[in-house]
């Protein structure tokens, strides 16, 4: 196993989050705004409408400089800190998927080339040439939502993948299409109320009021479509995945859901009346507020997306706590929880002090503790207070005793969020005598 | 009682999956991405400096090239990024063992590494917005800040390549007596001359930069003449000095290497140092006329890039050879058809990406904007094939799921 990485109350799994709520905004920005923002050239172009052209320029400006930057950091941050969180599962998801990300990068290449050339070609080339380049990089920019939408998919359900082991059918899964229909519903909509925040700068009058409300129907139309899509996405997740947020087994997954259901409500009633109805009132601040709600929204469905995977990272392969769960004999992968049972994980620590091998006695609880942060610690911060305390956790169950603890590891696979205990008895007293350190005295 | 040293470590953290190509195909295309990403951050650290340097100099000729450098930077930079991608994807599909354990054990300097490279970026736009109309120039602060955010994040990802290469010790940075380090705050590996071979270079290739700015923008009305011999000079006499400094650099880091590497005999070495020293007689020849030089110089700086990259890449399996890891008995499950989907994505993606190429070169050559279409059928070639791409995946994908009923 590779270091852990110990976030005191955080865990290393909410960095990863903390990164990704930061991505989600400018990538989806920078993949949908483009659409419109063709529209509104080819309207420029074919009615004769130079004015029209002050608002693309405003428009394109901070999609360049905040969204493509941001996006592109925040992309390879996401992976980075990936890396440091979950190694082994960045790594599995890497040498099945390697080809897919290597294809989407090829469109990042094409995104940035064109959007350089776009935003410093105003009015430099023929409109025909410059609604060309953005027409390329709107479809480049969709292209790589097409191509990471696989990957996502398939971290959340693998399907036919787990037989065969073969790209395209763990690619194309299940919930691969409502995804990425629902994703490409999702990016309309928050380039639409950018375009009203951007519109909303320009001088009052008919410029204004026109870009807004065509800003308004596209997002109302773009919600209405996505509240389709949810529900053949939320239909298409897998039996495990739908228990956990139906069944109240995962209760903060339900409160995602309507957070983010309410959040498209509101965004919607928005798009109506600010948009299509009163372009007048449009505000530049009430519409920041706006994509703030939408941003809420989209957090709360990807965190949905996270957590209704459990117990697994990688869909029926690979455990939260990055143990292969099963064979896969396509690939010649054998699963591991029984080998750690049988074996012990220490067998694959190198990074396990020598002297703890023998679990001495009067060094169990240190021992202990590494095993339980490779076992626990991607889910469970091990401090009092934070994500999923396992102090307290343990506390409510009544579980003070090592021993209690012990047997509670036994039986921790019969959760449906949790993968069962992959280390052998020495491991399992010692994790258990660790973790019975962390129980407050006299509670 | 278990016992695992690293040389069973490095074979038992191998992706369990394999690689789903051969590795030559990887190494091949790390190294290539690598060499492309490591210009652009070449051309960002050379340029920030010279920007800075230009700001301070009070010549007005070298103030215009500051902000012109700056804008550039900022350019430079984001494309360094997107470069980046590749060889981070790739090094992590042949060297993942090393790789994943140096992040891991480093995990605060990794995210330090993002939030330094984030500052660089707005800390030089800073300096390019203040400086962006004529009448006004950007703060020389924020350049400051930016070569200092950038040189962080260098040390960082620089320290990051030493411990991968540093198995050995591995057990040592992280394994306190009874204690484990689980902070991710553990930061070693530093060699003076390696990180020098990155910086020194940065001056060279800059240098050729403002020989290819000059060569660019030579004939355009709003660029004088004597502005444009002035960048050119400037960047000839960089790239050489600069080049001359880096074959003594680059001397003494042969020098600090281990002698059982023999490296001095090193195919990959020899090929890179033969090109290095190409390069210095061609900026030679250079010194009389900078322009007429400046692609040639450019091209041959590339391949002594990509060369020079070779030779580091193959360092660092002789290293892992300490460990007795190597890339070329991965297991394999190669999996033929999402590799054609990324090499034909590849091919056509060139043909799309030579159309703003085109575009742009056009555009900015040109004193007035441009009437007729540059390359016209070549765009439309470009959009097709964008078009076409989602058609054949599309279709392929609902077959797909039809086939394994996962459509609906
Ligand atoms: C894949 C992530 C994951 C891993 C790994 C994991 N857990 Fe959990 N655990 C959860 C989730 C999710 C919950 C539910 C928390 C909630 O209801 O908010 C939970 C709940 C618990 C609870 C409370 C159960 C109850 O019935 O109230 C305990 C105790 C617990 N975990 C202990 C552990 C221990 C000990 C380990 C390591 C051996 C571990 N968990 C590993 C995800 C995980």
């Amino acid at each position: 196993m590779y270091p852990f990485w110990e976030v005191p109350h955080l865990t290393s799994g909410l960095i990863i989050a903390m990164i990704a709520s930061f991505h989600i905004l400018p990538s989806h920005l920078a993949t949908g705004a483009f659409w419109f923002m063709a529209y509104i050239e080819g309207k420029a172009i074919n009615d004769n409408r130079p004015e029209l052209f002050a608002f693309l320029k405003r428009f394109s400006l901070f999609i360049l400089v905040f969204c493509f930057v941001i996006g592109s950091l925040t992309g390879v941050g996401i992976w980075f800190s990936a890396t440091v969180a979950s190694p082994r599962a960045i790594s599995g998801l890497i040498h099945n998927y390697v080809w897919g990300w290597a294809t989407e990068w090829v469109f990042f290449l094409i995104e940035i080339a064109t959007i350089y050339a776009y935003y410093y070609t105003f009015g430099k080339v023929p409109p025909r040439t410059h609604r060309r380049i953005g027409l390329i990089y709107a479809w480049g920019a969709w292209m790589s939502m097409v191509i990471i939408t696989g990957i996502l998919g398939f971290m959340l359900s693998s399907d036919k993948w787990i037989e065969t082991g073969s790209f395209f059918d763990g690619f194309f899964n299940s919930t691969y299409w409502p995804q990425l229909a629902f994703r490409t519903a999702g990016m309309i909509a928050i380039a639409s109320v950018y375009a009203i925040i951007v519109a909303a700068s320009l001088e009052k009058g008919k410029v204004r009021y026109e870009i807004i409300r065509k800003a308004g129907a596209w997002g109302l139309c773009a919600l209405a479509a996505g509240a389709l899509f949810a529900t053949w996405y939320l239909n298409a997740l897998p039996d495990n995945s739908k228990e956990l947020i139906f069944q109240d087994m995962i209760p903060p997954l339900k409160t995602m859901l309507h957070v983010a259901i309410g959040a498209a409500v509101a965004v919607a009633v928005y798009f109506l009346l600010f948009g299509v109805v009163r372009p007048q009132l449009a505000c530049r601040s009430f519409g920041i507020v706006m994509m703030l709600v939408l941003l809420a929204g989209i957090g709360a469905g990807e965190g949905l997306r996270e957590g209704c995977r459990r117990p697994y990272i990688i869909n029926q392969y690979m455990y939260g706590n990055q143990v292969v769960a099963r064979d896969l004999e396509a690939k010649k992968v054998k699963g591991e929880v029984e080998f750690f049972q049988e074996h012990g994980l220490t067998s694959r620590l190198l990074f396990f002090p020598d002297q703890l091998r023998i679990f001495p006695e009067e060094h169990l609880a240190k021992a202990g503790r590494i095993i339980a942060l490779h076992q626990c610690g991607n889910c469970h911060t091990m401090d009092q207070k934070g994500i999923r305390p396992l102090p307290g956790l343990l506390a409510n169950l009544g579980l003070e005793d090592a021993e209690s603890i012990a047997d509670f590891l036994d039986a921790l696979g019969e959760y449906p969020f949790m993968p069962p205990f992959a280390a052998n008895e020495d491991e399992k007293r010692a994790t258990a005598a660790y973790l019975a350190t962390l129980i407050p005295a006299g509670e | 009682m278990n016992i695992i040293d690293v040389v069973q470590y490095v074979q038992a953290m191998r992706d369990p999956a394999g690689l789903p190509f051969y590795p030559l195909v990887f190494q091949f295309l790390m190294v290539l991405t690598f060499a492309l990403h490591i210009m652009f951050v070449n051309f960002v650290v050379g340029g920030i400096t010279l920007a800075l340097w230009g700001r301070m100099s009070g010549d007005p000729k070298a103030l215009r090239l500051s902000k012109a450098l700056a804008r550039a930077s900022t350019v430079n930079l984001s494309i360094a990024i997107v470069l980046a991608v590749a060889p981070l994807l790739f090094v992590q599909v042949i060297y993942d063992p090393f790789w994943y354990t140096a992040n891991t054990m480093s995990a605060v300097w990794a995210m330090a590494f993002l939030i330094a490279v984030t500052a660089a970026f707005y800390c030089l736009y800073l300096f390019y917005l203040g400086g962006k109309k004529e009448s006004r120039n950007g703060n020389p602060f924020w350049l400051v800040l930016a070569l200092a955010a950038a040189g962080l994040a260098g040390y960082i990802i620089h320290s990051l390549t030493m411990e991968q290469l540093l198995a050995d010790q591995w057990q040592d940075l992280v394994v306190k007596g009874l204690d484990v380090d689980t902070s991710g705050t553990v930061l070693a590996g530093f060699s003076l001359p390696r990180i020098l071979h990155f910086i020194i270079p940065s001056f060279a290739i800059s240098g050729i930069f403002l020989m290819i700015y000059a060569w660019y923008f030579r004939g355009r009305s709003d660029y004088p003449e004597d502005y444009i011999d002035f960048a050119a000079r400037l960047g000839g006499w960089l790239a050489l000095w600069a080049t001359v400094a880096q074959a003594a650099v680059g001397v003494w880091w042969l020098i600090s290497l281990p002698s059982k590497f023999n490296f001095l005999s090193n195919p990959f070495f020899l090929a890179g140092a033969t090109s290095g020293l190409v390069l210095l007689g061609l900026l030679v020849a250079a010194k009389s006329d900078p322009i007429k030089w400046a692609p040639r110089a450019m091209g041959m700086a590339f391949v002594t890039l990509f060369l020079m990259s070779y030779a580091r890449e193959a360092l660092r399996s002789l290293y892992a050879e300490k460990v007795g890891y190597s890339i070329f008995d991965y297991k394999l499950n190669v999996d033929w058809g999402s590799t054609i989907l990324f090499l034909a994505t590849f091919l056509g993606g060139l043909v799309v990406l030579a159309y703003p190429a085109v575009v742009a070169y056009h555009a900015g050559k040109s004193d007035a904007p441009l009437t007729e279409e540059p390359a016209e059928g070549l765009g439309k070639v470009a959009y097709a094939l964008t078009i076409i791409w989602f058609v054949v995946v599309a279709g392929l994908g609902i077959f797909i799921s039809m086939k394994n009923g996962t459509l609906f």
